[in-house]
């Protein structure tokens, strides 16, 4: 009996024994899909990662106090509470931040959420030198003195954890500092966390994911966090596939795995090689889309110097951009505009634009008639442009359009990694050249930076057609302390100010880059969510059987 | 090289072989010789004919451009559309990729990425290529002629200076050095007072490799030049009372002419060469301009659809480059059969 008791264990043990096994190496349930990225996110640690590969996986598994909605177009830019319970109580002038955490909250270790978490995180993220750090010392009070090592601590961040709240004092008053606060290097970590980078074995957060099984430049693991269902958050849904990131450096392979189904989501960042670009619009017309993204590309054009001191001078090289022919030079990933705010920005005006359809072919001849009429047929122009593709084509194109319209245009084309610093310095004095802006978080404020006249400097000057507008100085003044959650009321006077922009005709806008939606035949399209600033939402991801 | 006493007299220095020859022929002259040499060379002469021929192409641009491909080599199609076979067919489709070769007079060999005509930037890009090739070839003969013969004749401080210069120079690898320059200089461009060069000039980066190539013809001329004004005939030049000029310029270049006339492919090979190189990197000609090594540039994002970018101007930087090697190797057979020259960095 004991022999055949002995015999029935065994069995029992061998057959328990994988499913015990199984789950030690992965206490995730649920099927796996492949994403294929083309670059390796440059830190996986939340409080080092700043490139879009690494806020990708990050905003799903580090919430902060506050994220963004997970909705496509303008309403995936809506800042909503994550950890915290409701939107900030802003006092003090708008220098006074009251929040108030959830409670209950536990961290994928188990460890419980608490309001000090938050002063710890920021602090981290100062001391591992996040790329965005300045975001924190340039607006909370004492960030700095913690940064330059004159502090121990922050001391304009005080927490409460039996209380759960956190009070943040800032230096002004910043409407955009939700957004600050909605980063993924915001979102909290343990205070067990160790003050040293930890991007081989990601610390533990509180989201609907967890980041494992980190590979240097192979691949990770971006699984289902098993403790976040039972604990989430309103707006923030958990997911339902698990997902093994894998790194292939050929975005000609990478677009091939997903056009033939050995892999499942292209990565939002690279961009389908233009020799695929055809095959893939046909073979997968149903699981490829272009979606636009919030960068806007522009010729800047100095007010300073002439000939761009003239608004006729500026008014026909609007008129004269041959925007279809620029997006081509990009395989067609531009949408034509000609606003500053992309479309997916609360402020981005409805009305049509001031000097001609930007989708239809340019007005050459008006526009040679206006630079005739300024008396500056033949003035000549340096155009400056970098070396990186295709922007060195935008500026051939551009070069050859000022020519076309009357203007003697060269052309100078410098290294990419020297472009913006040289022209950022005022003594160069572009005249014009090519710019581009991607948002940091989705506020319009944060692209009205580049046309304030306050922000003009001698050196990394940003604002390089040094427009100094009284108008529009006092709109970004009186629009800065406006809360994020607060942008839809003041949606109108944003458009007003775009369209003031665009009529005085200070930026030579020519589009908005788009990027692709592209997965396999496994992923239900149509439900996959495309995030306005992380790209595909992995919550989203839900499989086609 | 070897010399013959006899022919040393003559002051003028050629290998023995060279000598005996001349010896047999009688009152003939060494450069009569080698020329006659270098004829019976039928290899050299076909690939130095197909150099010739790349040359009157690229010289002919303007007429292929005006009369047969209407186009300009920086003028954009890119929203054109043109008929093939009787087919309208967009000069770049689009997503971006541009027409192949219609073997027709516009876009005989297709279209680039900005939508522009190939076979007539490869003219133009050729011409460029050319023509730095030639001034930079020019300025590293000149300079370093005159650098070599002044330092090795009057030796001392004066060519301690120069040589540790021409050492700094040689101690840079040729790119390095002529990225650094190139990059450096088109922001600003060059302003020696009277003397300024646009950033964009194509004289700016005929400059540079000319600059950057100077200790390597400079070095071998040095050194002849120290054994040759030890000789008799600088003696008796200087018991005649003549200058030192004179005697650098009527005594000493002569005898070292056959190197220099040998150095002159081999600079010439290089330049165009580094050229490409150079503009490849983005540190050579500037764009719109053309030249084989931007257009290498501009066409690799665009292989896999488009490799005829990539291959035509490749194909012609490689026949250029040939042609002028294996005829200067002729001329350096005829001129001395036993030296073997070579410019290494």
């Amino acid at each position: 009996m004991t022999r055949y008791l002995r015999s029935i264990g065994a069995v029992l043990v061998a057959l328990v024994l994988p499913v015990v096994m199984g789950a030690c190496g992965s206490s995730s349930s649920g099927p796996t899909v492949t994403v294929v990225q083309g670059t390796a996110p440059d830190y996986l640690d939340p409080s080092q990662g700043y490139t879009t590969q690494a806020a990708n996986s990050s905003w799903v598994s580090y919430l902060g106090l506050y994220t963004y909605a997970h909705a496509s177009a303008t309403a995936g830019g809506q800042v909503i509470p994550a950890i915290a319970t409701a939107p900030p109580k802003v006092t003090g002038g708008g220098k006074t931040y009251t929040i108030t955490i959830r409670k209950g909250l536990k961290y994928s270790n188990g460890e419980a959420v608490k309001a000090s978490d938050f002063l710890f995180t920021i602090e981290r993220a100062i001391k591992l030198n996040w790329g965005g750090a300045a975001y924190f010392t340039g607006n909370i009070a004492g960030a700095t003195d913690y940064s330059k090592g004159k502090s121990n601590t922050i001391t304009g961040i005080s927490a409460n954890d039996a209380t759960g709240q956190i009070v943040i004092h800032l230096t002004a008053p910043y409407g955009a500092f939700e957004n600050v606060l909605a980063f993924p290097s915001a979102g909290l970590l343990p205070s067990t966390t160790p003050m040293t980078p930890q991007d081989t074995s990601p610390p533990s957060g509180f989201g609907p994911y967890e980041i494992k099984n980190v590979v240097p430049n192979q691949g990770y693991d971006v699984s289902l966090n098993p403790s976040y269902a039972s604990q989430a958050i309103p707006g923030v849904p958990a997911g339902h596939v698990n997902i093994h990131v894998k790194i292939e450096t050929n975005t000609t392979t990478e677009a091939e795995d997903v056009l033939n189904n050995s892999a499942d989501v292209f990565d939002w960042g690279d961009t389908v090689p233009p020799s695929l670009l055809p095959q893939v619009q046909s073979q997968a017309a149903s699981r490829y889309a272009s979606e636009p993204t919030a960068l806007v590309l522009y010729f800047f054009m100095n007010i300073k110097e002439k000939p761009f001191d003239n608004i006729l001078a500026r008014k026909a090289v609007i008129m004269a951009l041959d925007r279809n022919a620029l997006s081509r030079l990009d395989s067609g990933n531009i949408t034509p505009g000609c606003y500053f705010l992309p479309p997916t920005l609360v402020g981005h005006p409805s009305t049509p634009c001031p000097y001609g359809d930007p989708s239809k072919s340019p007005n050459i001849a008006a526009a040679k008639k206006l630079v005739a009429e300024a008396g500056l047929t033949g003035y000549p122009v340096t155009v400056w442009g970098e070396e990186r593709q295709p922007r060195k084509e935008y500026i051939d194109n551009y070069a050859a359009t000022l020519n076309e319209i009357g203007f003697k245009a060269t052309t100078k084309i410098i290294a990419s990694t020297q472009y913006f610093p040289t022209i950022g310095t005022l003594k160069s004095h572009p005249q014009t050249g090519f710019a581009d802006w991607q948002q940091d978080f989705p506020n319009p404020f944060d692209f009205y930076l580049l046309v304030d006249g306050s922000g003009i400097s001698q050196v990394n000057n940003e604002n390089f057609g040094e427009i100094n507008d009284p108008f529009i100085n006092s709109e970004i003044k009186a629009l800065t302390p406006v809360l994020s959650s607060q942008l839809s009321s003041v949606a109108s006077r944003w458009e007003k100010l775009d369209e003031y922009v665009a009529k005085k005709a200070y930026l030579g806008v020519f589009g908005y880059e788009k990027v692709p939606k592209f997965t396999s035949t496994r992923i239900n399209f149509s439900q996959a969510i495309f995030h306005p600033v992380y790209g595909l939402d992995y919550t989203s991801l839900t499989l086609t059987k | 090289m070897s010399t013959d006493p006899a022919l040393a007299a003559t002051g003028t220095e050629f290998s023995s072989d060279v000598a005996r020859e001349l010896q047999k022929e009688g009152g003939i002259g060494p450069y009569r010789l080698a020329a006659r040499r270098l004829a019976r060379n039928k290899v050299a002469l076909a690939f130095g004919a197909l150099f010739a021929l790349i040359v009157v192409m690229c010289l002919l641009a303007p007429v292929y451009a005006h009369d047969i491909a209407h186009t300009g080599p920086n003028d954009e199609h890119i929203t054109q559309v043109i008929k093939v076979a009787g087919k309208p067919t967009d000069v770049l489709s689009p997503v971006g990729i541009p027409i192949g070769p219609t073997w027709h007079g516009r876009f005989f060999l297709g279209a680039d990425g900005s939508g522009r005509d190939v076979a007539v930037r490869l003219l133009y890009g050729g011409r460029n290529s050319l023509e730095i090739g030639i001034e930079a070839t020019f300025i590293t003969i000149l300079l370093a002629s005159i650098l070599g013969i002044v330092g090795a004749y009057f030796r001392g401080p004066l060519d301690g200076l120069i040589s540790r210069a021409f050492d700094l120079i040689w101690a840079y690898p040729v790119y390095l050095l002529g990225i650094a320059l190139g990059v450096t200089l088109q922001l600003q461009g060059l302003d020696l007072g009277v003397f300024k060069i646009k950033g964009s000039s194509l004289v700016l980066t005929a400059l540079i490799i000319g600059f950057v190539f100077i200790p390597y013809v400079g070095k071998p001329i040095r050194g002849q030049v120290l054994v040759l004004r030890e000789r008799e005939f600088i003696d008796a030049a200087r018991q005649q009372g003549l200058g030192s000029l004179r005697i650098m310029f009527g005594e000493v270049l002569p005898n070292v002419a056959s190197t220099i006339i040998v150095f002159i492919p081999l600079i010439l090979a290089n330049s165009i060469l580094t050229e490409a190189g150079l503009s490849y990197l983005g540190a050579g000609v500037q764009d719109p301009n053309p030249s084989w090594g931007t257009m290498i540039s501009d066409g690799i994002r665009l292989i896999p659809a488009a490799i005829h970018l990539v291959l035509v101007p490749g194909l012609m930087l490689v026949l250029a480059v040939l042609g002028i090697n294996v005829f200067g190797d002729g001329v350096r057979d005829a001129l001395d059969p036993r030296a073997r020259i070579r410019i290494e960095h």
